[in-house]
């Protein structure tokens, strides 16, 4: 923790949202488990586990929350502190993008714009190797793909592929 | 004479032509993701898994468990010339190593690390062959509180061993059981979380969750930060280590290699654990202790050979009982599980083929390793140049193309992207991946075996205590959960606590 901007209690202390998400999580496991139903000891049913996982999800984000409220825990700033946090994000949308084009434009028409993005967004890699890199990566995995293991790759609705 | 008759149809299966090519392929596989930092053995099982199911059984696993010991290997490499660990369990090898390659040492450190992680993995396997078959006949008397409690255990030693706040890691823990749930009811046919999904009736698959929190994590976490390398350029020369080198190294090789191969055998255990304690081990035992950080060969001796003895301890609780001890050993158990094997006490005597064929293929492929890892250092120093840039891009390609093969189904990227972006941030706010992962394996066993037990003793709780075995694992469990509370534990769990992940 050292160097890092400590928050004790306040609302960017990124230690309390850990805690917080995993009592949610918990609660809603709680929630699961009974709707499911419990069974009886002798007889349990299929939500037992399910709902006794979700009690020690809660008791392990109550420690986390109370630790961070008394011993105080970084801030979001800190954590993303002398880093190219934008970098991640980038990769992230470009993933985001990607699953969203997968099934209607297919492997290729999706993974050939995915591959130019990273190789630009990363490091920006210069063009001359950018566009053979992002054309023959995919298209040599597709042959290998469909030739080789005879493993069909979505091809969208222009059967490109 | 029952053990070399099996060796002996162990071999027939592993010289097979093809078996000797799979097992070729995963070695130099599991090098190559050893030397290259951000790719490790996890994800390059996962991402090969898919691959597993157009050969046999026996070709499959040959490969697999090869990228697992291979990445042992390679890993060093790295951490020698680099300073940057190629694979976690090679993180303290960068401590003397890299001081040895800078005093102009690199091929005596190359060369103890490749020649005692032979030994080791050697070793290992001769253990292996005599320990396995004694378990098996012993763990057939297991019944489900003693394969509950094992679990139990399992993911508690885990958990004391993961970096950072043991809530945390606990909390990751019951996650992963409840991620493990998804899916059908085994034994109500019930579906359970499954959100009216159909994608979701048979579970979340262990490829895309893997990929996501390993490998996809791992490339945007590495992408925020600019990756410098202090490749070591001058010729390595004299890979062999000299007289004076094998006469330090002895002890710390001997040590290194059953120290590790105990602590493989832990549930929870694993290469890294090892190469940490044997570091330590070796630290506390020399008599000049100042030497450690600043080139000393016992220091690369000890940790490589720990951490490939723990990497072929590690098969002893997955041959035997059917529990994966690690990460690892659960993509492993997951190949079984894809070509319909259950690995566990009756594997051996069903299927003999298969384990000892295994077993045999691990002599080869660690003789191969060697090979690999000595005369041909020049083309993985080469690999090392590779710039990130077009590393990472090709790192998402494919492992997007791998869960896709795994499936044929475009939910399973969907899945991997969202583990990804949640992996990224669970590091970031200081949650390890490694117990999520385990207890995702587990937890279907977990609910089944603890359901078996009150059903069987008719809800009678006493079950888990009345049994020694499970008693035993209970209490160990109870042990480790509540040591951290005391101050004094507290501090050595902070010593020892790693990073499981890569």
């Amino acid at each position: 923790m050292n160097g890092q901007t400590k928050a004790q209690g306040k609302l960017n202390n990124s230690e309390l949202w850990g805690g917080l998400i995993g009592l949610a999580l918990g609660v809603f496991v709680i929630w699961s488990g009974l709707k499911l139903k419990l069974g009886s000891i002798n007889d349990p049913g299929s939500g037992y586990v399910l709902f006794y996982t979700g009690l020690l999800m809660c008791v392990f984000a109550a420690t986390i929350i109370v630790a961070a409220i008394t011993e105080g825990g970084p801030t979001f700033g800190s954590r993303w502190e002398d880093t190219r946090w934008t970098k991640p994000l980038l990769v992230i949308a470009c993933l985001t993008a990607f699953a969203f084009a997968l099934d209607p434009l297919g492997f290729l028409l999706s993974a050939i714009p995915l591959m130019v993005l990273l190789l630009r967004v990363i490091d920006p890699v210069r063009w001359s190797l950018t566009i053979p890199l992002a054309v023959l990566t995919p298209l040599g995995v597709w042959w290998v793909l469909k030739r080789a293991l005879l493993i069909q790759l979505p091809s969208g609705i222009f059967e490109i592929g | 004479m029952d053990v070399l008759l099996n060796v002996a149809q162990g071999f027939g299966v592993a010289l097979q032509p093809i078996n000797l090519l799979y097992c070729f392929i995963g070695v130099f596989i599991g090098t190559l993701v050893g030397v290259l930092p951000g790719i490790g053995p996890i994800s390059a099982m996962s991402l090969l898994l898919p691959v597993t199911l157009s050969g046999t059984p026996e070709s499959g696993i040959i490969m697999m468990a090869g990228i697992y010991y291979g990445s042992m290997y390679g890993g060093s490499t790295t951490s020698i010339l680099v300073n940057i660990p190629g694979e976690a369990a090679s993180v303290v090898t960068c401590i003397d190593g890299h001081q040895m390659a800078k005093q102009g040492r690199a091929g005596p450190a190359l060369g103890i690390s490749a020649l005692g992680s032979f030994i080791a993995g050697t070793f290992s396997l001769v253990a292996l062959m005599l320990i396995a078959p004694s378990l098996a006949n012993v763990a057939i008397a297991f019944g489900p509180a003693e394969y509950f409690s094992l679990m139990v255990l399992g993911l508690v030693v885990l958990t004391f061993l993961t970096q950072g706040s043991m809530a945390k890691a606990l909390l990751m823990a019951c996650i992963g059981i409840v991620l493990g749930l998804i899916g059908l009811d085994s034994i109500t046919a019930q579906p359970r979380l499954t959100f009216g999904r159909m994608e979701l009736i048979d579970g979340i698959g262990l490829v895309p969750v893997v990929m996501g929190l390993f490998g996809i994590a791992e490339v945007l976490f590495n992408t925020e930060q600019v990756i410098k390398r202090d490749i070591i350029n001058a010729k390595i020369t004299q890979l062999l280590p000299s007289k004076a080198d094998w006469k330090a190294s002895a002890g710390p090789v001997a040590r290194g290699t059953i120290l590790g191969f105990f602590l493989g055998i832990l549930p929870g255990g694993g290469a890294v654990v090892a190469s940490f304690a044997s570091y330590a081990l070796e630290k506390r035992l020399s008599r000049t202790p100042e030497r450690f950080g600043n080139g000393a060969i016992e220091g690369v001796a000890g940790p490589e050979s720990a951490n490939n003895a723990a990497a072929g301890g590690a098969f002893i609780p997955l041959m035997t009982l059917g529990i994966p001890p690690n990460v690892v050993m659960a993509l492993l158990l997951g190949a079984f599980v894809i070509h319909g094997l259950q690995p566990g006490p009756l594997l051996i005597t069903q299927n003999p083929g298969l384990f000892w064929g295994i077993v045999a293929s691990m002599y080869i492929g660690n003789v191969m390793l060697l090979v690999l890892n000595l005369p041909l250092i020049g083309m993985w120093v080469q690999l090392l140049k590779l710039p990130y840039n077009i590393l990472f891009p090709l790192i998402i390609l494919f492992t997007i193309i791998g869960v896709y093969c795994s499936s044929n189904n475009v939910f399973d990227v969907y899945v991997m992207i969202a583990f990804g972006v949640i992996g990224y941030f669970m590091r970031k706010l200081g949650y390890e991946p490694a117990p999520l992962v385990l207890a995702f394996v587990l937890g279907p066993m977990l609910e089944n075996n603890l359901r078996k037990s009150l059903i069987l003793s008719q809800g009678d709780l006493f079950t888990f205590v009345q049994r020694p075995i499970s008693a035993a694992c209970l209490a160990l469990a109870v042990v480790l959960l509540v040591g951290p509370l005391l101050p004094s534990l507290r501090k050595k769990r902070e010593l020892v606590a790693l990073d499981e992940g890569a």
